[in-house]
């Protein structure tokens, strides 16, 4: 089976995600433009956009912009533009996108991004993306906060209250900051009003990923979760949000009890940790498809919030829940061990097969370590671990047959084992 | 008597194998790969079977491999060559848990079950440094062919320290040292070591368990294998067939299919 597979992926949901999303960009577009609403520029990872909604500001994930591009197949040439300007060849491929993208006036295909009223550098580990603000806010003159987020230092992977006091006294920093730039002051009910949607929203989507425990299951937890990631970031909140999330769980528990899955038949179930290769991500996925082999949970697709082991915002305490979010409940602040114990759920509850390992060239903070990750699910856990290698921006990193060749090789012998252990694949027809 | 045959086509060299229904090589070729993978794929095959006296259509099964697998046309379906060369390695050496494969931009550790089979493998990350092409373009610097590398390092008595395992900087390296007078054996040992310490360290992510055996062209440089066997601290096989191992295997699991008669086998179960 050498061919291409041919699947079709897309569903309702991906329609109706189409439909917000330029919603979204159109909105964004048109700040750009001069209709006197904010924008502001902030981090997926751990996001706390309920503050802003609340004063109606745009969020604006410049992660989120760089990943369309390259989507689009459009990437390289504002990398490129970065390296010109001195960006190191292994600099984060995100942050060098974003400021070729700057320098290019911030138009795209898919919208023209508006230059921020605001930085909001939600600091959770990443340094880079410290300097990358700090670059942005010399850039566009805008006023900028990095909100500290220390770094979870506990066993059980709570953040200390004095953690969470921090956090929060920042979050009233930012407050004040937003009232100066918007020239409105918080209105409480709004905001809470807000955070409640956050927690319902947060409750589907953790309901909607308890689902592909079912087998088949009824998504694939890497690919498709993008697709409901965009809107849980932009759109978190929001009454639009909120209907998406009751769209795609409605979606989903049909699935379930139809038994559809995404492919044709699920021969394997596997966890993948590593965000996306996003220039070749259609033939990326068909690697995995022609072996029949469906993510059931991902880590990458709780970057922005991990929800499905319990946390939701609370409207009752907002402040506090926005600051644990941002300390606990994202996979980028959370100590390896707990990415460990995280994966090993995945793998314990979502009955998986096997772990992949996607890790990216230019991303040495999130991708260190994940070597002795393998070891780890390989020797500690007897789980079969495949660990390679690209990018999520960089289409100079992805090498085709390279990976095509260590993916075949593990399913290879992931069914070779099958069939010697005696319980054959069924053959399909 | 039913045959079978396996086809490798490699980044540097193309070989064929065909075996008997006892798993037994009746013949063997090998051809440098090119830019026609095609064309190396049907040469490879053509020669080893004029070598065996046999007609296409007396081959039961063939099966592809190596980097151009797709490209064997002929093939009846493609087998990644980790797969061949556990296979193959267990095939030659049966007690082989350990398999070290060093290609022409791949390098790989593969643990083994008693039966062959691929329990887990780790491979070089997207560069491709301290891999075969390292050898060449070290080769190259030196102006040696490859095949000279492995006994004149033997006489080496002072073995140079790489400062890299760069496939490209390493021209550099060595030209330094070449200005600074020291001897080519010297330095093709300090090679033949930059390129062992890499290997090793993927192998102990597999678990460096007995019997190692290591497979393909490279393992013909006894100065590699050399120096494997002192960073290991273990004897390391090299079978005289060690070049075959992944035609080998292709060829094996093509035979498998032979005996096992149609439809015993999903096409997608070895895709």
């Amino acid at each position: 089976m050498s061919a291409p597979t041919g699947i079709r992926y897309q569903g309702e949901l991906h329609l109706l995600q189409k439909e917000i999303m330029a919603k979204y960009f159109a909105e964004a577009t048109a700040i750009a433009q001069g209709n006197g609403r904010k924008a502001a520029h902030l981090l997926i990872a751990g996001n706390p956009v309920e503050l802003l909604r609340a004063f109606d500001v745009l969020p604006i994930y410049p992660e989120v912009n760089v990943l369309q591009l390259a989507v689009r197949k459009g990437s390289l040439p504002f990398i490129q533009k970065a390296e010109e300007l001195g960006y190191a060849t292994d600099n984060c491929a995100y942050v060098k996108a974003d400021i070729g993208l700057f320098h290019a006036g911030y138009k795209t295909p898919f919208a023209t991004i508006p230059k921020p009223d605001i930085l909001v550098c939600n600091y959770v580990g990443c340094n880079v993306y410290l300097n990358w603000f700090e670059h942005l806010a010399e850039l566009t003159g805008a006023p900028a906060m990095n909100i500290d987020i220390p770094f979870i230092r506990t066993a059980d992977g709570e953040p200390t209250a004095d953690d969470v006091i921090y956090v929060v006294k920042q979050l009233e920093e930012l407050i004040v900051l937003l009232e100066n730039v918007t020239g409105r002051s918080l209105d409480w009910s709004a905001f809470t009003k807000i955070v409640e949607r956050s927690a319902r929203t947060g409750e589907l989507w953790a309901e909607i990923k308890a689902m592909t425990q079912s087998r088949p299951a009824p998504y694939d937890a890497y690919f498709d979760s993008v697709t409901m990631m965009a809107p849980l970031y932009t759109l978190r909140g929001t009454e639009e949000g909120l209907r998406f999330f009751e769209v795609a769980h409605r979606e989903m528990a049909e699935r379930v009890k139809a038994g559809t899955g995404p492919l044709p038949e699920e021969r394997f179930r596997i966890v993948i940790e590593g965000p996306p290769p996003w220039p070749r991500l259609r033939v990326f996925r068909d690697m995995f498809t022609r072996w029949g082999a469906v993510a059931v949970a991902s880590t990458y697709s709780t970057v922005g919030g991990l929800w499905e082991f319990g946390f939701r915002h609370d409207p009752a305490h907002p402040l506090e829940s926005i600051a644990r979010h941002m300390l606990s409940y994202n996979v980028c602040n959370r100590t390896f061990l707990q990415r460990y114990e995280q994966m090993e759920r995945y793998v314990d509850e979502w009955h998986a097969d096997a772990v992949v390992i996607h890790s990216v060239k230019s991303c040495r903070l999130f991708s260190a370590g994940q070597g002795d990750m393998r070891e780890h699910f390989v020797r500690d856990r007897d789980v079969p671990t495949l660990l390679i290698e690209s990018d999520l921006e960089d289409p100079r990193y992805f090498s085709e047959a390279q990976l095509r060749n260590r993916i075949d090789a593990f399913f290879e012998a992931l069914e070779q084992r099958r069939i010697t252990a005696g319980r054959g694949a069924p053959v399909p027809a | 008597m039913r045959y079978a045959a396996g086809v490798d086509v490699g980044s540097t060299q193309t070989k064929a194998v065909i075996v008997d229904e006892d798993q037994r090589i009746i013949a063997r070729s090998l051809t440098d790969t090119g830019a026609y993978l095609v064309r190396a794929a049907d040469r490879a095959f053509q020669s080893a079977l004029d070598q065996a006296g046999l007609r296409r259509d007396e081959i039961g099964q063939v099966i592809g491999t190596g980097y151009g697998r797709f490209k064997v046309e002929f093939g009846d379906t493609q087998v990644t060559e980790i797969g061949c060369h556990a296979k193959g390695a267990w095939a030659l050496i049966p007690a082989t848990r350990t398999v070290i494969d060093i290609g022409g931009q791949d390098t790989k550790a593969i643990k083994v079950s008693d039966r062959g089979e691929v329990l887990d493998f780790a491979m070089n990350d997207k560069c491709a440094a301290g891999s075969g092409r390292f050898l060449t373009n070290s080769a190259e610097a030196v102006g040696l062919e490859v095949s000279e590398m492995g006994a004149r390092s033997m006489d080496a008595r002072q073995p140079v320290r790489l400062s890299t395992v760069c496939t490209i900087f390493v021209e550099s390296d060595i030209l330094s040292y070449l200005a600074q007078g020291k001897r080519v054996e010297d330095i093709l040992a300090g090679v033949h070591s930059a390129i062992a310490a890499r290997t090793v360290a993927l192998v102990r992510r597999v678990g460096s368990e007995s019997e190692i055996t290591m497979t393909g062209g490279v393992s013909r440089n006894m100065g590699i294998v050399a120096a494997l066997t002192e960073k290991l601290a273990m004897p390391v096989n090299v079978s005289p067939d060690s070049h075959f191992t992944g035609a080998l295997g292709a060829a094996i699991f093509a035979m498998e299919r032979v005996l096992a008669g149609p439809g015993a086998f999903a096409p997608e179960v070895l895709a």
